[in-house]
């Protein structure tokens, strides 16, 4: 099942991906093809486990993908990296609205 | 304010002290990455120039609905990352000029501290050796990410749910670059193997591929997809 919305833009965005991890500055395009495919396919199939895990508790979380996860250290770090640093991002964004209402009823 | 103030990037401004220019579409990301050498060749005042529109574009590609918290996502990266990178790539070590040095600080500028000041000093040393082709790939590694609206639209028609959380969409997409990463790396090592070089072959990322299946990185189907 390849993404509907597949289009230019997001083969750019793996091919500069690639080239990050050491491909060639322009990797071919079947090769780029190639990858994508796999990484749908990767990511349904972890969806679908993800799924599985979920339906026992109710509702699928981020937690599922954690567990599924939790063999692969570089990945399960990464995420908790990626996780606490999305939670930085919202409290530095929350004090900062908070100082604009502020200044707004200073006015 | 052009994007959410977040420590990171007050790092780099603080540095920089220069007012960041308009954003630049994407295009110019693109025709951006290779010309970088000879970007560099003009002063070093460019690069700063060049960074500051890398610093707008890579907000301005991705999801609109978070941008700095894209760019900063990427702007983090272990060192685990970074060392398996840069080893698997087929890169010679220089010792830069002082000019190029001064353009690296820049960038490193960028990088968070990851509340570990070794890791940091670690990071700047690594970095302020490398040579135009490794920070412009440095770069590509750092700045790629999957669209997240792409993802999470793959992760709706999946689930069948219209609840994915942003969280959810994060991690997923972290999970696919780093699989990306896998299976990149794993085919340059087949390619070595092989004694072939130049552009991955599509050959070389299904051997790849197979290998991770042994090993047990990707994860099985319980039944075999017979439609497609």
């Amino acid at each position: 099942m390849i993404n509907p919305s597949t289009g230019p833009s997001s083969k750019a965005k793996v091919q500069h991906m690639m080239y990050g991890f050491g491909d060639d500055p322009n990797p071919l395009p079947e090769t780029v093809t190639l990858v994508e495919e796999i990484v749908v396919e990767y990511v349904t199939d972890l969806a679908h486990k993800a799924q599985d895990i979920g339906s026992k508790r109710g509702k699928l979380s981020v937690e599922d993908f954690l567990f599924l996860i939790r063999k692969d250290l570089p990945k399960l770090n990464r995420c908790t990296e990626l996780l606490s640093m999305q939670e930085e991002l919202k409290q530095a964004r929350k004090a900062f609205e908070v100082d604009e209402d502020k200044l707004a009823t200073l006015e | 304010m052009k994007q959410s103030k977040d420590p990171f990037e007050a790092a780099l401004e603080e540095q920089e002290e220069s007012p960041p220019n308009s954003p630049v579409g994407e295009d110019e990301l693109n025709s951006q990455t290779p010309n970088e050498p000879q970007n560099q060749t003009n002063g070093g005042h460019n690069l700063l120039v060049d960074d500051d529109d890398y610093d707008e574009i890579g907000p301005n590609v991705k999801n609109s609905s978070h941008p700095s918290s894209t760019s900063t996502c990427k702007l983090h990266s272990t060192i685990v990352n970074a060392n398996v990178a840069t080893g698997a790539t087929t890169k010679n070590k220089e010792y830069d000029d002082d000019e190029e040095e001064e353009n690296m600080e820049v960038e490193l500028s960028k990088f968070p501290s990851s509340a570990d000041p070794t890791k940091m000093a670690k990071m700047q040393a690594i970095l302020s050796q490398f040579t135009e082709d490794q920070m412009s790939r440095y770069e590509s590694f750092r700045r790629s990410a999957l669209q997240r609206s792409n993802m999470r639209r793959l992760l709706v028609s999946i689930t069948g749910s219209q609840k994915i959380s942003l969280p959810m969409t994060i991690v997923v997409c972290g999970i696919a670059k780093m699989f990306v990463g896998e299976l990149v790396e794993k085919a340059r090592i087949v390619m070595t193997e092989r004694k072939e070089s130049g552009p991955i072959r599509p050959c070389h990322i299904r051997e790849a591929y197979r290998r991770l299946k042994i090993e047990g990185k990707v994860p099985k189907r319980s039944v075999q997809r017979l439609f497609r």
